[in-house]
């Protein structure tokens, strides 16, 4: 059973502003147990950092919101929208009912990938114009316009046709940001997006990602950098084996956590 | 030893031309070829690319019967294909009846419906290998973008997949160029079954099969040119970075 005032938190959070609702989500894979029902409310304009350390089940959690994995049980809801979710037979976990409204739904929520996860055989621009041409139906031109925009904002000029494997790793997350911008979301979904890079190249990206935290874009962003959760986000929660170990404010979880194993992972990472 | 004379006197017939006519004056030679290979490369690719998507379905019952058709093409010799459809065919009644008899009488269709449906077979495979080497994060990203599947394959998937495959397809187009070399056994006038006439009009083997040998050799050269200028089009996110 769910606790209490876990139940009471997330109903109150939902609101009008809610964009993001994702109540006691379940996964296992196999016989274990990943996520043992975990929940997050993001209201415009919150910035949610999810910590802990790896198994903890947070990369998870993310890829299960958009339905990237599949969970057993749980509810999401999109701005309100509640994605309408059946057992699929193959495996006994959750599926959508209905694939039109899960594109749409995700369409709400982008994301950017620790790999970035941008399309190999397409240029820069070509990566940032498929999906709102061929998803959204916005006319090529203003897509392209959009593009330029999104560029500009995440610090990148005169890169519009180079191929993403010439780039720096620095430089294709940014890219995927702008990828991720440009569909014009309510929520953006970010997983680990400096693990992979050298770690001169993290600053950028996470300049990137503090301006449009200041822009006040609602976003989740699953990281390991505790100098983000910390400055940029108004929102900690700290996962451990599949539940929210501890969560709130970063100034009271991360300066002085209540739980004995946040104080371990604290002490763990050096920042 | 070579008689030269030979070679430059009969060398208009690989191009098309008979006695007292210019080249071209018939679609013998280098022209019958040309068109048998472009022919069968352009409706196998056109089998292929949706056959491809087939073998890579969950679905047994989808997948199941291109495996078997592609096994069965890989598996077999071309020469033996070739004499099933133009020999064999006529062998039944009901084939002889049909509204198809018309273009299966030809020795050109039946060349062309023989090494479409090998070439298929192989290009399936090839395709196939490369969409299942789809880097499983670009379909991640598509799926997270909204994309539905038959847009994702549509738009990243197939373009992604054709592009990777362009070295093993340009080996499958050199080895399909030599294997319209047997048509002549169905009594086409291709290149080599000009150099079989003019063998069997002067007796001497080495000439006419030297110069289609050569003919051959410039037309891969040609074929493998073609496809690196291709590849450096379409290829040129795999190319080191340039300064």
């Amino acid at each position: 059973m769910k606790p209490l005032e876990h139940d009471l938190a997330v109903g109150a959070a939902a609101d009008g502003n809610t964009k993001l609702n994702v109540i006691d989500l379940h996964k296992s894979y196999g016989s274990h147990e990943v996520l043992k029902g975990v929940s997050l409310t993001a209201r415009a304009g919150d910035v949610i950092s999810i910590i802990g350390s790896s198994g903890s089940g947070k990369s998870t959690f993310l890829r299960c919101i958009n339905l990237l994995e599949q969970p057993h049980s749980g509810t999401i809801a999109v701005t309100g929208e509640t994605l309408k979710l059946v057992t699929d037979k193959r495996n006994g976990a959750l599926k959508a009912e209905d694939p039109k409204q899960l594109a749409r739904l995700r369409t709400k929520l982008a994301m950017v990938f620790q790999h970035f996860n941008l399309w190999a055989h397409m240029t820069v621009l070509e990566n940032i114009i498929e999906a709102p041409i061929h998803v959204l139906g916005v006319p090529k031109d203003e897509a392209i316009a959009r593009a330029r925009k999104y560029l500009e904002k995440v610090g990148l000029k005169g890169v519009e046709d180079k191929y993403p494997s010439h780039m720096s790793g620095g430089q294709q997350q940014r890219v995927a940001i702008a990828r991720a911008l440009a569909m014009e979301p309510e929520v953006m979904l970010f997983d680990e997006p400096t693990s992979a890079l050298d770690p001169e190249l993290v600053g950028e990206v996470l300049r990137v990602m503090q301006d449009l935290a200041r822009e006040g874009r609602t976003m989740v962003v699953v990281t390991h950098e505790m100098g983000f959760a910390r400055e940029v986000s108004n929102h900690v929660i700290f996962l451990h084996q599949g539940r929210i170990e501890e969560q709130g404010h970063p100034k009271e979880v991360l300066a002085k956590p209540k739980s004995e194993r946040l104080a371990q992972f604290l002490s763990g990472s050096l920042k | 030893m070579i008689d030269l004379n030979l070679i430059i006197e009969r060398f208009p017939a690989f191009l098309g031309g008979t006695d007292g006519a210019p080249i071209m004056s018939t679609s013998d030679g280098l022209q019958l070829t040309l068109e048998l290979l472009g022919l069968s490369l352009a409706f196998g690719l056109l089998l292929a690319v949706p056959m491809a998507l087939m073998l890579v379905s969950r679905n047994k019952w989808v997948a199941r019967p291109v495996w078997l058709y592609t096994y069965v093409f890989r598996g077999t010799p071309l020469l033996v294909q070739l004499f099933i459809i133009y020999y064999g065919l006529s062998q039944f009644d009901w084939v002889r009846d049909s509204w198809a008899w018309e273009y299966l009488r030809e020795a050109y269709v039946c060349a062309i419906l023989a090494f479409t449906l090998n070439t298929a077979a192989y290009t399936t495979e090839i395709l196939a290998g490369q969409i299942r080497n789809t880097h499983y994060g670009e379909i991640e990203a598509a799926k997270a973008m909204g994309m539905g599947k038959w847009l994702m394959m549509r738009r990243i998937v197939i373009p992604s997949a054709l592009r990777r495959a362009l070295p093993a397809y340009s080996n499958e187009v050199v080895m399909m160029m030599q294997s319209t070399s047997i048509a002549g056994l169905v009594t086409l006038a291709d290149l080599t079954g000009v150099a079989r006439r003019v063998f069997s009009d002067t007796y001497m083997p080495f000439e006419p099969f030297l110069t289609v040998a050569g003919i051959y050799l410039v037309m891969t050269f040609a074929l493998v040119w073609l496809f690196k200028k291709a590849e450096q089009r379409w290829l040129a996110y795999l190319a080191p970075r340039k300064h």
